[in-house]
């Protein structure tokens, strides 16, 4: 698993550019809307735009209940939109759950 | 009262024959006050759409025996009349009616086309009352015979009255405008930027005890649960917060709603608050609404869930009704729960003020908030007839513009 904590450097990082020129390529982009600099649904057009990267399934995970933003994202051919819970239970549970199902059952592409 | 701003470049122009389209301006009589009523000097800026110079002479006087110090320009053609708008301000247009190429009517579209609303008045001769009447509909301010041409100052008048207080009225409505989106949009990005550093506190608290579970003595525990308490509290007054913030905000088409849908909708989002309290709620013969569907279920929602949340010894028996009025259907949400003193039933639609604690009933204070912006952006109005300990009466009114399809409606049913 790796992390980038903005906008930029995700979409470096999934380019392979500068530092991350050896990052090796992700099965399963999980991404916050309300990021640093290039926010996340900045990233999420980038991404889909890109033939390169747009087969690689991307979970938003995000405090945003707007509706205004659930639809942005499936617009932008987001594949999941789950919201954080507050609670810490919640959380724990819903992390899990997305693991289960996009490592565990859901078939990817390689 | 009407003032005109004076003219700087047209003062210092001289008095020469009436011009035509295209010419320099004019100031006929300058500095002369205004001899009537005693207002302070004004020059009226006009636009002559004529293609007689001797009429317009003619209603330059008109106008200033009527106390309208005059300054203006003349055209004749339609490409004139766009130039000249658009290159100058004027208080009025004085246009005739038919002229060799072009219709004096026609301005009134052009000058819609170009974003003004500068009065057109129609001076012309004797058109007949069709014509006339047509050309009022069409947005002139008025029509003015030639051969009546001393009523011409007091329609002038008239119409820079009227064009002053719709200038003014849409100043105000453009000012609520903006004024309402500003707060929307800063209670949507405060309530998103809030969220997620108490999200941060509660869940790292929450993390912190179970890590540290055992390791801490019975005080630490405590403040723990208050800190978690407090941050999951202040979560869910945000998150009410940008509900509240929303009605409105996203503008979901209106459509035709059915009532009896909405509200059964309603109970099955409250089926878990209904099955534990053993609740029984009638509703029949609603009507059908011109409506924002969502809205409406909110409001149901929030009414009946108050109504079940607030019940006494007994089981809550809870009623909806509707009943047809003038304008307007006038909706009842009746329970058998512990009331409101009627010092309070104002206090209780203000957002995030509570008649309780926490301990006694759960809850924000948004529910009924949220019920009066949805009523009130409809154009209704909601209140609460109670007695402490004798049940309530929660009424509100929604327009029923379609009043008619409405009323069968509930009556098939």
């Amino acid at each position: 698993m790796n992390a980038v904590n903005n906008g930029e450097e995700a979409v470096r990082f999934l380019r392979q550019e500068g530092a991350y020129v050896h990052a090796p390529k992700p099965e399963l982009i999980v991404l916050d809307l309300n990021l640093p600099r290039v926010d996340g649904r900045q990233v999420l057009s980038e991404l889909k735009a890109d033939p390169d990267l747009s087969k690689i399934p991307v979970v938003i995970f995000t405090t945003s209940q707007a509706n205004d933003d659930i639809t942005r994202c499936y617009e932008l051919g987001a594949n999941c939109y789950l919201i954080k819970p507050g609670n810490l239970r919640d959380f724990v549970a819903v992390v899990q759950s997305m693991a289960d199902f996009w490592l565990g059952f859901a078939s990817l592409p390689h | 009262m009407i003032t005109t701003e004076h003219d700087k470049e047209a003062s210092q122009a001289t008095t020469t024959p009436v011009p035509t389209g295209g010419s320099p301006r004019v100031d006929l009589l300058p500095n002369k006050p205004a001899s009537d009523n005693g207002e302070s000097v004004r020059k009226l800026r006009v636009l002559f759409v004529e293609d007689n110079a001797l009429d317009v002479e003619l209603e330059v006087r008109a106008l200033r025996s009527g106390g309208f110090d005059s300054i203006f320009d003349t055209v004749q053609t339609a490409d004139e009349f766009i130039a000249q708008i658009r290159k100058n301000t004027y208080d009025v247009i004085l246009a005739d009616y038919s002229l060799p190429s072009w219709n004096g009517m026609a301005t009134v579209e052009v000058l819609r086309k170009e974003g003004l609303n500068t009065p057109v008045l129609v001076v012309s001769g004797f058109l007949g009352e069709l014509k006339a009447v047509e050309c009022i509909k069409q947005g002139a301010a008025d029509y003015v015979l030639k051969d009546h041409l001393p009523r011409l100052p007091e329609s002038v008048r008239r119409a820079l009255r009227e064009k002053k207080l719709q200038d003014e009225h849409r100043q105000d409505q453009e000012e609520l405008a903006r004024s309402n989106r500003d707060l929307e949009q800063f209670a949507y990005v405060a309530s998103h930027d809030l969220q997620e550093p108490l999200r941060m506190v509660a869940m790292y608290t929450q993390l912190f005890a179970e890590r540290y579970q055992g390791r801490l003595d019975e005080n630490a525990e405590k403040y723990i649960h208050y800190i978690v308490e407090g941050a999951l509290r202040m979560q869910t007054l945000v998150r009410d917060l940008l509900a509240f913030s929303r009605v409105g905000r996203q503008g979901a088409p209106l459509e035709s709603v059915d009532c009896n849908a909405v509200v059964a909708i309603a109970l099955q989002n409250l089926q878990a608050a209904i099955q534990d309290s053993g609740a029984r709620i009638e509703y029949s013969q609603l009507p059908t609404l011109i409506a924002d569907s969502s809205q409406l279920t909110q409001l149901f929602q929030n009414l009946i869930g108050n109504a079940i949340k607030f019940r006494g010894a007994e089981p809550p028996q809870i009623r909806v009704t509707a009943e047809k009025r003038d304008r307007d259907w006038l909706f009842s949400v009746l329970d058998n729960g512990i009331g409101i003193a009627p010092q309070h039933a104002e206090l209780v639609f203000v957002i995030f003020k509570r008649l309780h604690t926490q301990a006694e009933y759960p809850g924000s204070g948004i529910g009924l908030a949220i019920c009066k912006k949805i009523v009130e952006q409809r154009g209704g109005r909601i209140w609460v007839e109670s007695e402490p300990g004798r049940g309530s009466a929660f009424k509100f009114t929604l327009p029923a513009k379609e009043g008619r399809i409405a009323y069968d409606h509930g009556e098939q049913k």
